[in-house]
């Protein structure tokens, strides 16, 4: 237990010592109250700068709060999901490229503990920034929309982490799997792509499917209630999280530099 | 006996990078792998540490049936060494020292007078990227140190030094194979003589020679004729290697290297032939082979 104390508290200092802690979370903010202000300041700018007639400024349909915070969340969608993936993609890969990890593994640690250490500090690190980042969009979707109470908020908050802890656990099984940083990001992307379009395709017979999340999270949103294909995605992206973890340790002692 | 290699096997890709490899080494005993570059030392030696697994073949370490770590014995100095560049020299000395089980206490004793040994405490809190290349490897030195392993596994420790730098790691070596088992590779005889008890000599991934460093002197102290043309042609040689009493012939940059059966009937046969073909000999000296001579030999195969 030491050990994995050890290795944590090493990730921890080099989001320090690279910045990340400031950047990230800061990055996380923007992205969440960018929503909320330029829908509401849409209409004023287009009066000011836009030029148009006046009939089709009253074209733009009136957003409800629950709007906003979903345009927030496909905001995190694309570019939470990138910044992940590029701050994800060499947890692993970097140090066994470089051949830092040599002199980490051929001391007695297990693999589990080092994959762990990685894996934990990236899911706090980035839940953190997103739990920040929907604090704000939160706080100004309150006061320029109509309010989203705080419970909604919460479920909101905790069934989309576990999409985003979905996307880490992904890359960082897929640095288990390939030595290359590049390749990790683009096999991710890949994957999510591929994710993306069986979701287009199948999410009728599949509404639990983790890429319909955003979709079951908006349905909560408008309905005021948690629908059993939520709970039940809730409960596949567990499985798969825990599952992909788990092979991730296998795939790691296998892979040979 | 501390550790035991029977037939060490690693494939890549069905190519045998490392070939039934079997030897032993005792406690406290200091033994060089030597080898031309892609001989298959440093895949040894990463095996050995337990960063690859073999395809075939076993490796027993003293005290590894237990239930202990066997990587809690051995210290392993890689080739290049390379460390986290935003850490300083003692941070990263205390983090791998912490991996090895020390307490934080035990850990930065042991960091400061690592630094010390290795001679860069001065630059124990600087961060490393700011480290010279000799001052990584010194670094790399004291991280294998840091648990006081049993068994200590160092990939080519003084190839990457510049003169003084390796006469210091040398000196370093020579007081750490008094404390631990050494096992290290290089490519240049030299070193291997100078520090170790005894010789493996690989190529290939096969082992090609090994012993004890006094019985391999003796085994290749044969008789020889050093030869020295103004012009040679390849015909030349195989004309020489077929004279009476030569065994075999090396050719090199600096001249042509006989092994003789009998110096007598050698001298004679050599010193006839250049007359009968008017070759234009510079110099003829007899004397004796050493090991550098079995070890070009090898690498010229």
């Amino acid at each position: 237990m030491n050990q994995f104390k050890t290795l944590m508290n090493k990730e921890w200092l080099e989001h320090w010592r690279n910045f990340s802690w400031i950047w990230v979370p800061i990055t996380f903010i923007l992205i969440g109250i960018m929503d909320p202000i330029t829908t509401y300041y849409l209409p004023v700018l287009l009066e000011e700068f836009g030029g148009f007639e006046e009939e089709i400024i009253f074209e733009i349909p009136a957003m409800s709060g629950a709007d906003v915070l979903m345009m927030s969340l496909s905001e995190y969608s694309m570019f939470g999901v990138l910044i992940i993936i590029l701050l994800t993609m060499g947890t692993i890969a970097a140090e066994r490229q470089s051949g830092v990890s040599d002199l980490i593994l051929v001391k007695p640690i297990s693999t589990v503990y080092y994959i762990l250490s990685k894996w934990l500090t990236k899911v706090i690190f980035f839940i953190t920034s997103f739990i920040l980042g929907m604090l704000f969009s939160w706080y100004y979707t309150n006061l320029l929309f109509d309010s989203i109470s705080f419970s909604e908020w919460f479920w909101t908050i905790l069934f989309y982490s576990l999409w985003l802890i979905f996307v880490i656990t992904l890359v960082v099984f897929y640095n288990t799997l390939f030595n290359k940083q590049a390749v990790v990001a683009g096999v991710s992307v890949l994957t999510l792509i591929i994710m993306s379009i069986i979701n287009g395709v199948f999410s009728n017979r599949m509404p639990w499917f983790p890429n319909n999340i955003s979709a079951l999270i908006a349905d909560m949103l408008n309905e005021g209630q948690i629908s059993t294909d939520l709970w039940i995605a809730f409960f596949v992206m567990i499985a798969i999280i825990s599952s992909l973890l788990l092979l991730s340790f296998t795939t790691f002692s296998k892979n040979e530099k | 006996m501390q550790l035991q290699v029977k037939k060490l096997t690693k494939d890549f890709n069905n190519i045998k990078a490392v070939d039934e490899l079997s030897f032993e080494l005792n406690q406290g005993e200091c033994v060089a792998l030597l080898g031309a570059n892609g001989a298959g030392k440093t895949t040894t030696l990463r095996m050995l540490a337990g960063l690859l697994k073999p395809t075939d073949g076993t490796i027993e370490i003293e005290g590894s049936n237990g239930k202990k770590d066997v990587r809690s014995e051995i210290g392993y100095l890689p080739q290049h060494p390379v460390f986290h560049g935003w850490m300083t020299g003692m941070e990263f000395l205390v983090f791998v020292g912490k991996l090895a089980h020390l307490s934080q206490k035990e850990a930065k004793t042991r960091a400061i007078e690592l630094l010390e040994r290795v001679g860069i405490s001065d630059a124990a809190n600087m961060r490393i990227h700011k480290y010279s290349g000799g001052m990584k490897q010194r670094l790399g030195i004291a991280q294998s140190l840091i648990h006081q392993p049993r068994l200590l596994l160092m990939d080519e420790p003084v190839s990457s030094l510049d003169p003084i730098g390796r006469r210091e790691v040398l000196t370093l070596l020579k007081e750490l194979k008094k404390e631990t088992t050494l096992l290290f590779s290089t490519h240049i005889l030299n070193d291997a003589e100078e520090i170790s008890d005894g010789l493996i000599v690989i190529d290939h991934g096969k082992i090609k020679e090994k012993g004890s460093l006094e019985a391999l002197q003796k085994k290749y102290q044969n008789q020889k004729i050093d030869l020295h043309f103004e012009t040679v042609e390849e015909k030349q040689i195989e004309e020489i290697e077929a004279l009476e009493g030569i065994e075999s012939v090396l050719a090199t940059a600096d001249g042509i290297t006989c092994m003789v059966s009998d110096l007598d009937v050698a001298r004679e046969s050599v010193l006839n032939a250049t007359l009968s073909h008017n070759w234009s000999l510079n110099y003829f000296t007899t004397g004796k082979t050493t090991l550098e001579d079995m070890f070009m030999e090898v690498l010229n195969q």
